[in-house]
């Protein structure tokens, strides 16, 4: 069975997306990493925005899923509940 | 150790917690399930009974790092609530954690790779936040790691292991030498760094190895040094090196653990947070290599913010203007009396460098635009009408680099003969090229490679490559300015390069004129005489006549050497203009007076220039490319300044006027002139603000005119 999981596109990334404020993806990704993969299959643009040529999530850029910063629950292999909602959010700082 | 477990009942309350049942045993004392009766929640609670192997100061000091570990928030570590003591015992009251600890997830094998590396991030973002509050764990060890059924990561007993474990260790290890085997404390000294075995006191490198032992243990199911006894096991962490972990354990893991379990301190990574951005680099590895495998051609997007665009004309004059939130185009006629302004184009992004490229038959304005979704070359072809949007960026680290693209400091554009040649100075420290109009570019290897590179050290603004020259005389020569690296010339078009600083003093080094390392704020040549160089040092102003191989001091008559910008008249040779700052530390205009100086004899002497400027409580800065000449005669300059003012002068710098004011910290200013030849006839330009989102196809910039939408503007204003 295939369980979706739906990234929320924030607004500078929408863009990329064709204007899409949610992405679903259809595949049953395990991980952070997997679903990545596939919403940037889908939208190559947002790729860059969200991560250095090395792959990394850039500094200010947040990954929630659900309710958790993906920074404590594993980074890129963070687990992902079934119909796990994830969302990009930039950091709220600098001047 | 004695634990508490006889004189404990269940029902029993302490402080405010009532005792519910037995969960646990450890080395320091048995753990509870109680409920909180104020706060009503279930938690945990460690008891440690007093008198056995816990003397009253050692209690003393229990308590102690319990309250300061209590301060510790972090989704990765297991809350302490509160501490205290009654007759008999010292209590722990700390976040009840339903998991399995790591010791018993991995007991029968290694874990997969990628659980590993989701529970190795886990635990390394603990320690960073520990270390931050300057609190070591000391007793870090696979059974004091929890991990919830979804996978979510706690550290327990954080720095509560000083004293209990320290004093019970100096017993155990006696023990042990005389052959003890061992129980209760076999499982910390497994994990205990070498040296802490020779005695010496434990660091934050101490917990990164017992991470490296954790991270071992999770990936294999085996301890990396064991033994039968005591002895045996102290002399393998001592002495032994772990056996290799091979696949599926991915080698950037390996490699991590490697150096978490070196035997010496200094030979680790120093900081967990070290740790942690490797941890990363791995699993990115895993999404770097992904192809999207869709057509990434270049999009072209309208912006939408309430934007002015200025109507340009042939013959007209235009300065560009980067600030921290976006690029400002600003328009005149070749008097340049009145200013029109059309912008802000990138709303939100900082824009370092512009520059206006009209080889050719172009008309482009190429930019650099950055924040925190990442830093861009962009360009537009109808003076900020629309502007180039790439999916892919353009200019991007190869990967055996490991670096990351943080900044584009400077765009050049390559000689007249070679239309399609750019050059991007970059943070960190490196410079790009391209040979195709910058549809691809190359990182310049005779520079990155060069032996000083690992010496650079970054300034004030970062390790920036932010000043590129090239000699117009010749093709193969040109100049990089590096902060804090130096000046390095290439005679060979850039596969070979020379630091060229020799003259060039550092005041923040024990030597004074080192081969390279100086902090370069600009450098600048004159394109009629390419061998004579002005430059503006972090502290020190210098002129070389023989192409940087020596430099001259030229602070004659300035209020101060510092500064951070330099330009050349563009038809005297003798004529320079700086904009001193009165120290590193105030970097502002001196005495609060804004002044440019001018040179007539080549930096012999030096005038101030300020009529016009504000003189009373003007604390400006003039940032290293936000001052510019245009060609025009008399000559026009321009500045602009950390308050968001622009200043210009058309008078060779004799009177000034204040073009503007308001903008956010002005970055960088560039003059452009359009001559007859460099704009297309058929391109009418004309003010518009954008009211809506519009892609312009790629494949023609500029080719049709665009509309003009007077009637638009008029219903708007």
């Amino acid at each position: 069975m295939i369980v979706p999981v739906t990234f929320n596109i924030p607004g500078a990334l929408r863009e990329f997306t064709g204007g899409q404020s949610t992405v679903e993806i259809h595949d049953s990704p395990a991980t952070l990493a997997d679903a990545l993969s596939a919403l940037w299959r889908l939208h190559p643009g947002v790729r860059d925005r969200m991560a250095t040529e090395q792959g990394q999530v850039r500094e200010h850029i947040n990954i929630f899923v659900g309710n958790e910063n993906v920074r404590y629950t594993g980074g890129l292999m963070s687990l992902l509940p079934a119909r796990a909602e994830i969302s990009i959010i930039p950091a709220v700082s600098g001047g | 150790m004695g634990t508490g477990e006889e004189s404990i009942v269940i029902g029993q309350v302490l402080g405010h917690c009532r005792v519910i049942a037995k969960i646990g045993e450890g080395g320091m004392g048995v753990v509870y399930r109680a409920h909180d009766e104020v706060l009503r929640r279930d938690v945990a609670l460690k008891v440690v009974k007093k008198g056995e192997g816990l003397d009253p100061l050692a209690s003393q000091n229990l308590l102690h790092e319990a309250r300061a570990s209590s301060s510790l928030t972090h989704p990765n570590i297991c809350t302490i609530h509160e501490v205290g003591e009654t007759d008999g015992e010292l209590y722990i009251v700390m976040e009840l954690v339903e998991g399995k600890s790591l010791h018993a997830m991995c007991s029968d094998g290694g874990l997969p790779p990628d659980s590993v590396l989701r529970y190795a991030v886990q635990i390394t973002g603990a320690l960073v936040r520990a270390h931050d509050r300057g609190i070591v764990h000391r007793d870090l060890k696979s059974a004091n790691i929890l991990v919830t059924p979804d996978g979510l990561v706690k550290v327990l007993d954080f720095g509560l292991a000083k004293r209990v474990q320290g004093e019970k260790f100096e017993d155990s290890t006696r023990s042990f030498v005389t052959t003890e085997t061992a129980t209760s404390v076999s499982g910390t000294l497994h994990y205990m760094a070498p040296e802490i075995l020779r005695g010496d006191p434990a660091d934050y490198r101490t917990d990164l190895w017992a991470l490296g032992v954790v991270l071992y243990e999770a990936a294999s199911g085996r301890l990396p040094f064991e033994g039968r006894t005591g002895f045996e096991i102290s002399s393998a962490i001592m002495h032994e090196p772990p056996k290799p972990l091979g696949p599926p354990v991915p080698p950037g893991l390996w490699s991590i653990i490697q150096r978490c379990l070196a035997k010496e301190p200094m030979q680790r990574y120093q900081r967990a947070g070290e740790v942690q951005a490797s941890l990363e680099a791995v699993q990115s590895a895993a999404i770097a290599s992904i192809d999207p495998g869709v057509d990434l051609g270049p999009t072209r997007t309208m912006f939408l913010h309430n934007m002015r665009h200025v109507r340009v004309r042939r013959g007209d004059s235009l300065l560009l203007v980067g600030t921290t939130k976006g690029a400002f185009l600003l328009r005149s006629n070749r008097q340049r009396i009145r200013w029109e302004v059309g912008g802000p184009f990138f709303h939100g992004y900082a824009v370092y460098a512009l520059v206006y490229d009209d080889r050719e038959d172009r008309h482009r304005i190429w930019a650099s635009t950055q924040n925190y979704w990442g830093t861009l070359l962009r360009f537009s072809d109808d003076f900020g009408k629309s502007w180039t949007t790439p999916q892919e960026a353009t200019i991007r680290f190869p990967s055996d680099t490991g670096l990351s693209l943080k900044n584009i400091w400077q765009i050049a554009l390559g000689r007249p003969d070679e239309p399609n040649v750019l050059y991007c100075g970059v943070e960190p420290a490196a410079l790009f090229e391209s040979r195709d109009e910058g549809k691809s570019w190359l990182l310049v290897r005779g520079l990155f490679d060069h032996p000083h590179r690992p010496r650079w050290m970054p300034g004030n603004g970062g390790l920036a490559l932010h000043t590129i020259v090239l000699d117009p005389s010749d093709k193969q020569r040109m100049y990089v300015a590096i902060s804090a690296g130096g000046v390095y010339r290439t005679d060979d078009g850039g596969r070979t390069w020379t630091a060229r600083n020799r003259g060039i003093r550092v005041t923040y080094m024990p030597n004074k004129y080192p081969e390279f390392g100086q902090c370069v704020h600009k450098i600048a040549m004159h394109p009629g005489r390419p061998e004579r160089l002005f430059l503006q040092n972090h502290w020190g102003l210098y002129r070389s006549d023989d192409c940087a191989e020596n430099w001259k001091d030229i602070a004659n008559g300035v209020p101060s050497d510092f500064g951070f910008t330099v330009i050349v008249h563009p038809r005297n040779p003798d004529c320079a203009y700086v904009v001193p700052v009165e120290s590193d530390e105030f970097r502002c205009a001196c005495d609060g007076r804004l002044r440019v100086y001018r040179t007539h004899n080549a930096g012999g002497s030096w005038e101030p220039l300020m009529r016009g400027l504000p003189q009373k409580g003007a604390y400006e800065t003039v940032l290293r490319d936000a001052i510019t000449a245009d060609c025009l005669e008399p000559l026009g300059i321009y500045l602009g300044t950390r308050s968001g003012q622009i200043f210009g002068s058309r008078d060779e710098g004799k009177t000034w006027q204040r073009i503007l004011e308001g903008l956010p910290p002005v970055l960088c200013i560039r003059s452009a002139l359009l001559g007859d030849a460099s704009f297309r006839s058929e391109l009418t330009l004309a003010e518009e603000p954008a009211a809506t989102k519009r892609s312009v196809p790629a494949s023609s910039p500029g080719s049709k005119p665009l509309p003009t939408s007077k009637s638009r503007r008029k219903k708007k204003r």
